[in-house]
């Protein structure tokens, strides 16, 4: 991975096969590095054992819904 | 009394008077679709006008009322629905050009739910394309514009269900809400949008943004009609996955009363004093909102919620992965139907990664045991809907909610009811807003803070002026 912004956008956009428009790439960035901050904010450094919010929901019948 | 006035009774004004047969449901719908036909090259609030079915629709409304088959306060009320909402026969366009001439076989359960009500319906709304795509000029249909002031924004992504509303072009709208997009068209255009609890309302036929946030609603001008509406959507649904079987509440009846004695609100202040800083008018205005619900009998409380960049981040996150999940064939095929603005807001999802979606979940758990704490000791909380007043149109920047995050998304993580109310008008003569959340399923309680509020204040008696 690059050490700028810019070089892991761009690898990130070519290891996902996105083929952007013209002129996508910069407003793109800017998104990404918004991105970027959002995902360091959020972390990534819980305890094991923290669970995630479930959005699943089995059914009494032990079934699932969908 | 079918001239232009009517086309301004609220729900609960017009229901007694269609079910006294004092207003015939045909000429009151001749007279939105008058009053639209008039203003709707301004505000741009329809996409589609459905002249003659609504018409029909009318005529059978007020056949069965005379022959004394009256089904309820919604029999013969004339509605817009946001256009993402299925409708059989008729196209639903999501507005964008990817999806023209989509036409659904069947009704969302909503739309249907409404239709059972008797509603009129009079067209589809403007909306942001696949509610997401902020205000666009690059898409099939001009962005509605604010009935306050048509240079100003009417926010989105229900833009069209906010103009139409509160510039009386329809009696009521639905919306749908994923990062506020019921409540802030609500509080730019002076409106009541109730934002129900995840799994309160049925989503079942309506184009998906992201899964686990999105929700549907009513956009009203008062309190009593969207507490009208939710109870004639709210409940079970087997085709909605994320539907709760939990019981549905009388909610008109929770209005009554007026005194609000024995409650407790909790003012989430540091949200919009350090977190966002409100405008000096919304903050001015929220104050003075408070002080009306103490005068009501709540007592009032401080409470403190996480940071409001944390629950932004955490729902960004996970909106941007579920919308991406969502659009991710026709955005690699036909990245060109789409707006500029809507493919880049999904394109960016594909760029968070697994792990990232999974952490952001887990930190949305911890968000909503952190939110649920901090009500322990209060029936509501208090905030304005926004920062700011709606500004331009165009004035938006295209990640406007990064730099002046509004106040809404945290209650589309955690799930629960969030309305907000007109709570007066800036210098410019442009409306602000006040919001009530509430804990999970309680619907009641926000609908009756609301209600108090909006009985005791004079803001209800304020229309925008147009020609």
């Amino acid at each position: 991975m690059g050490a700028t912004i810019e070089a892991r956008f761009l690898a990130e956009t070519k290891l996902l096969g996105l083929e952007l428009l013209p002129g996508q790439e910069v407003t793109l960035l800017a998104a990404y590095t918004a991105l970027r901050e959002m995902v360091e904010l959020v972390g990534a450094d819980y305890p094991f054992e923290t669970e995630p919010a479930h959005v699943f929901m089995p059914v009494p019948s032990g079934g699932d819904r969908r | 009394m079918t001239d232009d006035n009517s086309c301004f009774l609220s729900v609960a004004e017009a229901a007694p008077l269609i079910a006294a047969k004092r207003i015939s449901p045909v000429e009151l719908t001749r007279a939105y679709l008058d009053r639209i036909e008039r203003l709707n090259g301004t505000l741009h609030a329809y996409v589609r006008v459905l002249h003659d079915e609504a018409l029909a629709a009318a005529r059978a409304a007020e056949a069965e009322i005379m022959a004394g088959r009256y089904r309820g306060p919604l029999h013969g009320i004339a509605i817009g629905l946001k256009d993402i909402y299925d409708t059989a026969g008729v196209p639903t366009e999501g507005g964008s050009k990817s999806c023209l001439g989509r036409i659904p076989a069947n009704d969302a359960t909503t739309t249907r739910l409404l239709k059972e009500a008797g509603v009129v319906m009079l067209g589809k709304l403007t909306t942001w394309e696949f509610a997401i795509g902020g205000t666009a000029f690059d898409t099939p249909f001009p962005p509605a514009r604010n009935p306050w002031n048509i240079d100003h924004d009417p926010a989105g992504s229900s833009s069209g269900s906010g103009a139409a509303v509160a510039s009386g072009l329809c009696a009521m709208a639905m919306g749908s809400d994923t990062g506020g997009s019921i409540r802030w068209p609500a509080a730019w255009c002076g409106l009541a949008g109730l934002k129900p609890t995840y799994g309160r309302v049925s989503r079942a036929g309506i184009m998906p943004l992201s899964f686990s946030l999105d929700h549907a609603g009513p956009l009203t001008w008062t309190v009593e009609d969207a507490a009208i509406v939710l109870q004639a959507i709210a409940g079970h649904d087997a085709s909605d996955p994320a539907s709760a079987r939990c019981p549905v509440a009388d909610y008109r009846a929770a209005l009554a009363g007026g005194n609000l004695r024995g409650l407790r609100l909790g003012v989430a202040r540091a949200m919009f004093e350090r977190d966002c800083v409100g405008s000096e008018e919304m903050l001015s205005a929220f104050d003075e909102s408070v002080g009306v619900l103490r005068e009501l009998g709540a007592s009032i409380a401080e409470i403190e919620l996480p940071p409001l960049a944390l629950y932004n981040a955490t729902a960004y996150l996970i909106a941007r992965s579920e919308g991406f999940a969502i659009h991710e064939k026709a955005l690699r095929e036909r990245p060109q139907d789409y707006g500029a603005l809507a493919r880049d807001r999904l394109t960016i999802g594909a760029y968070v990664r697994a792990s990232d979606m999974v952490q952001a979940m887990r930190r949305r758990q911890m968000l909503v045991e952190a939110t649920t704490a901090a009500m322990g000791g209060v029936d509501a909380i208090l905030l304005p809907t926004a920062p700011d007043p709606a500004p331009r149109l165009g004035d938006l920047a295209p990640y406007f909610g990064n730099q002046r995050p509004t106040y809404m998304r945290p209650f589309n993580l955690t799930g629960q009811p969030a309305l907000s109310v007109c709570n007066g008008f800036d210098n410019a003569g442009l409306p602000l807003s006040l919001q009530i959340v509430g804990r999970c399923f309680d619907e009641a309680m926000v609908l009756r803070i609301g209600h108090a509020y909006e009985r005791t204040t004079p803001w209800r008696g304020r229309r925008p002026q147009l020609a």
